[in-house]
């Protein structure tokens, strides 16, 4: 049974001891700021241009590789016609030309006459240099994006990205400072049940993830521009829930860990991947087939992919569910049952 | 019924037994002492009665009941850890109310324990400072005023005098039997012997097992330590053979004469027949008593 007020007792405490914390108040809520304006700028000159999806289903090699030649264009490999498609209509590519040997498709932006003429263009001059006699009839397809600017992407992602990395090790620090200092011990000889501790925490660190969110959410609106068109508080909700599972699975490691320095070291491990793979810098259907599986198994992945489409495209609850949603849930049940097991297996 | 009844536990820790067969039975009401050399397994002891260890094989009781199912029993018991389990980032008030908290005590019951168990280990002036701050002896006396929050019938205090000045263990002292007074069990372990003897029973451990265990004269007695006398004399060798002649058991040493005595009239019975410049009546120590029973092991 989980009684409400030992919850309350154990989430007061960790608010008591981060208030006092200066330096991780500090850094939570102006590490966002630093990371939005260091990646915002850096990468939207490095991906100027045109973005390109190339879905090569075999080929015309002479175009490929024209395409790939043309200047102005920053290109990414996709699997499918149909990633390609939601990737424009995410605003994500400017346009897309899926290769197949009796077809040549052009997904367009139909929002920006002059991009997809610039595809266009390029396409049939790809066409020419082909060896006579191999050519395909080239198709258009139109599909309404919208334009939009590399921190509006980058935007929502990276208040995924900053809230699942600093609960995180927040959290195993946390942990293992209460093994070290010995009052792990004296939770397992008082009333209150491992559920209980855990849940305390997350209420705990929620005030703080709330607080973090908002402040880089406000700073992506008003200082980067980016537009909210969805609910802030599904935006928020999905945060927390997000906080929630990074928590739980915080508190998992630290039994892992015997030291803050330990600790550490799980960065390369649990952090840098999902900040590789998750479609926070470019998107997971241009990463190759081989590891693409990985991101599939990152919650990162759907909370990016969640908070892009409340706020960038307004969706709902209800457009986000499925996948998103659910499996953040799923994310957070099985780091809170793994917390919570590795509590009870305290005993020596 | 026993507030502890412990039957042959084992408990081995890679190849290592901490515990070695230790069977003990420990009444409620008493304030009872474990005591025993570094390594000798009283803290693991201690924390396989709160069921923080699984045991090797044994059978262990508390309060009644087995100790697989100590989990209901925890509002019940209080456990002072040897190394001190308290947040340094808290302040002295708030980590009682954290600790207050966990048993579910609040509102007037919570503010009248907070202030009497702070006037008893004397930090009523500090509630504001931060545990870490504190000094040394301090944060152990918190440390005992956190253990105490909830009115505990069954207390494990592991080396709670540790750095504690000594008016302020005085104190501790009549705490822990004015508690027993009430009927509830204090298991304490110690190194210092004067707060052995204090205490109703006291179990000297070695090497995970009961080595010996009583009330302090029991120890006393069952280490068949006696009192002696010290004499200082103007001519020890003389004194000597004549005390000797009346059938004393006499020792000399760099000038001191020692007469191990079975009764206290013996003194004036001595003085009958010698005239000492000094004299110096040597109780035998419960230290002395447990080296012997342990050399004797
Ligand atoms: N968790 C553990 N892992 C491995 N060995 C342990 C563990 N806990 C205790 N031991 C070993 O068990 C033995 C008994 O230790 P214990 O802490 O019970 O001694 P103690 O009587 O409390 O000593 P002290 O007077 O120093 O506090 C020691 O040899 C110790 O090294
Ligand atoms: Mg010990």
């Amino acid at each position: 049974m989980i009684d409400i007020r030992r919850v309350c007792v154990v989430a007061l405490r960790v608010v008591r001891q981060l208030k006092r914390d200066r330096r991780t108040i500090g850094l939570i809520t102006f590490a966002p700021i630093v990371l939005m304006m260091l990646f915002g700028y850096a990468l939207s000159g490095e991906m100027s241009g045109i973005q390109l999806g190339i879905v090569d289903l075999g080929g015309h090699p002479a175009l490929r590789s024209h395409l790939e030649g043309v200047k102005d264009f920053t290109v990414l490999h996709l699997g499918s016609e149909s990633d390609a498609e939601r990737l424009v209509s995410d605003g994500r590519l400017n346009g897309a030309v899926v290769i197949s040997p009796d077809e040549i498709q052009l997904l367009l932006d139909a929002t920006s006459p002059q991009i997809a003429s610039a595809i266009r263009g390029a396409a049939l001059a790809g066409a020419r240099s082909e060896v006579l006699g191999s050519g395909a009839p080239i198709v258009e397809r139109y599909v309404y994006g919208y334009d939009m600017e590399m921190t509006d992407t980058i935007g929502p992602a990276i208040l995924g990205l900053v809230v699942f990395f600093f609960t995180f090790i927040n959290a195993a620090v946390a942990f293992v400072r209460e093994r070290s200092q010995g009052t792990l011990e004296k939770f397992m000889v008082s009333p209150l049940s491992s559920t209980e501790i855990v849940s305390g925490y997350i209420l705990g660190f929620s005030l703080f993830t709330l607080l973090q969110s908002t402040t880089t959410l406000l700073v992506v609106i008003f200082v980067f521009g980016v537009p909210l068109k969805g609910s802030p508080l599904l935006l928020l909700s999905i945060v927390i829930l997000l906080g929630a599972g990074a928590l739980a699975l915080g508190t998992f490691f630290s039994n892992f860990a015997r030291s803050e320095f330990q600790v550490v070291q799980f960065i390369p491990m649990v952090v840098i991947p999902q900040i590789i793979l998750s479609g926070v810098w470019w998107p997971i259907q241009s990463i190759p087939d081989f590891v693409r599986p990985v991101s599939y198994i990152l919650p990162l992945t759907y909370a990016t992919d969640a908070l892009r489409a409340v706020m960038l495209k307004g969706s709902t609850l209800m457009d986000v569910l499925y996948p998103d949603v659910t499996a953040l849930i799923v994310f957070f049940t099985l780091s809170f049952a793994s917390a919570i097991l590795v509590l009870h297996r305290e005993v020596t | 019924m026993e507030a502890v009844d412990a039957r042959d536990l084992v408990k081995t820790f890679r190849g290592l037994r901490a515990l070695d067969g230790l069977t003990v039975r420990i009444p409620e009401g008493v304030t009872y002492c474990l005591l025993g050399p570094n390594g000798s397994g009283k803290t693991t002891f201690i924390r396989a009665i709160v069921g923080l260890l699984r045991l090797d094989g044994g059978d262990l009781y508390v309060l009644g009941e087995h100790v697989s199912s100590i989990g209901s029993l925890y509002h019940r018991i209080g456990y002072m850890t040897q190394h001190r389990a308290l947040y340094p980032d808290l302040t002295v008030q708030e980590n009682m109310e954290f600790f207050a908290g966990l048993y579910g005590i609040d509102g007037q019951r919570r503010k009248r324990r907070i202030a009497e168990l702070l006037e008893m280990v004397e930090l009523s002036d500090h509630r504001d400072r931060l545990a870490g701050a504190l000094s040394g002896g301090m944060y152990q006396r918190l440390s005992l005023a956190c253990t105490l929050i909830h009115e505990p019938e069954l207390l494990l205090l592991d080396e709670p005098t540790v750095g504690v000045d000594p008016a302020l263990r005085q104190g501790f002292w009549m705490y822990f039997d004015q508690l027993a007074s009430e009927g509830k069990t204090v298991i304490i372990t110690t190194h210092l012997m004067d707060e052995a003897g204090r205490c109703r029973i006291v179990g000297y451990m070695r090497a995970g097992r009961m080595a010996a265990e009583g009330s302090p004269e029991e120890i006393l007695r069952l280490a068949g330590l006696k009192p002696h006398l010290e004499l200082l004399l103007e001519d020890p060798e003389r004194d000597a053979s004549l005390l000797r002649s009346e059938g004393y058991d006499v020792e000399v040493s760099g000038g001191v004469v020692r007469i191990r005595i079975d009764r206290h009239a013996q003194i004036k019975e001595i003085m009958e027949i010698i005239t000492p410049l000094d004299i110096r009546l040597r109780e035998p120590s419960l230290e002395e008593a447990f080296l012997t029973l342990s050399g004797a092991a």
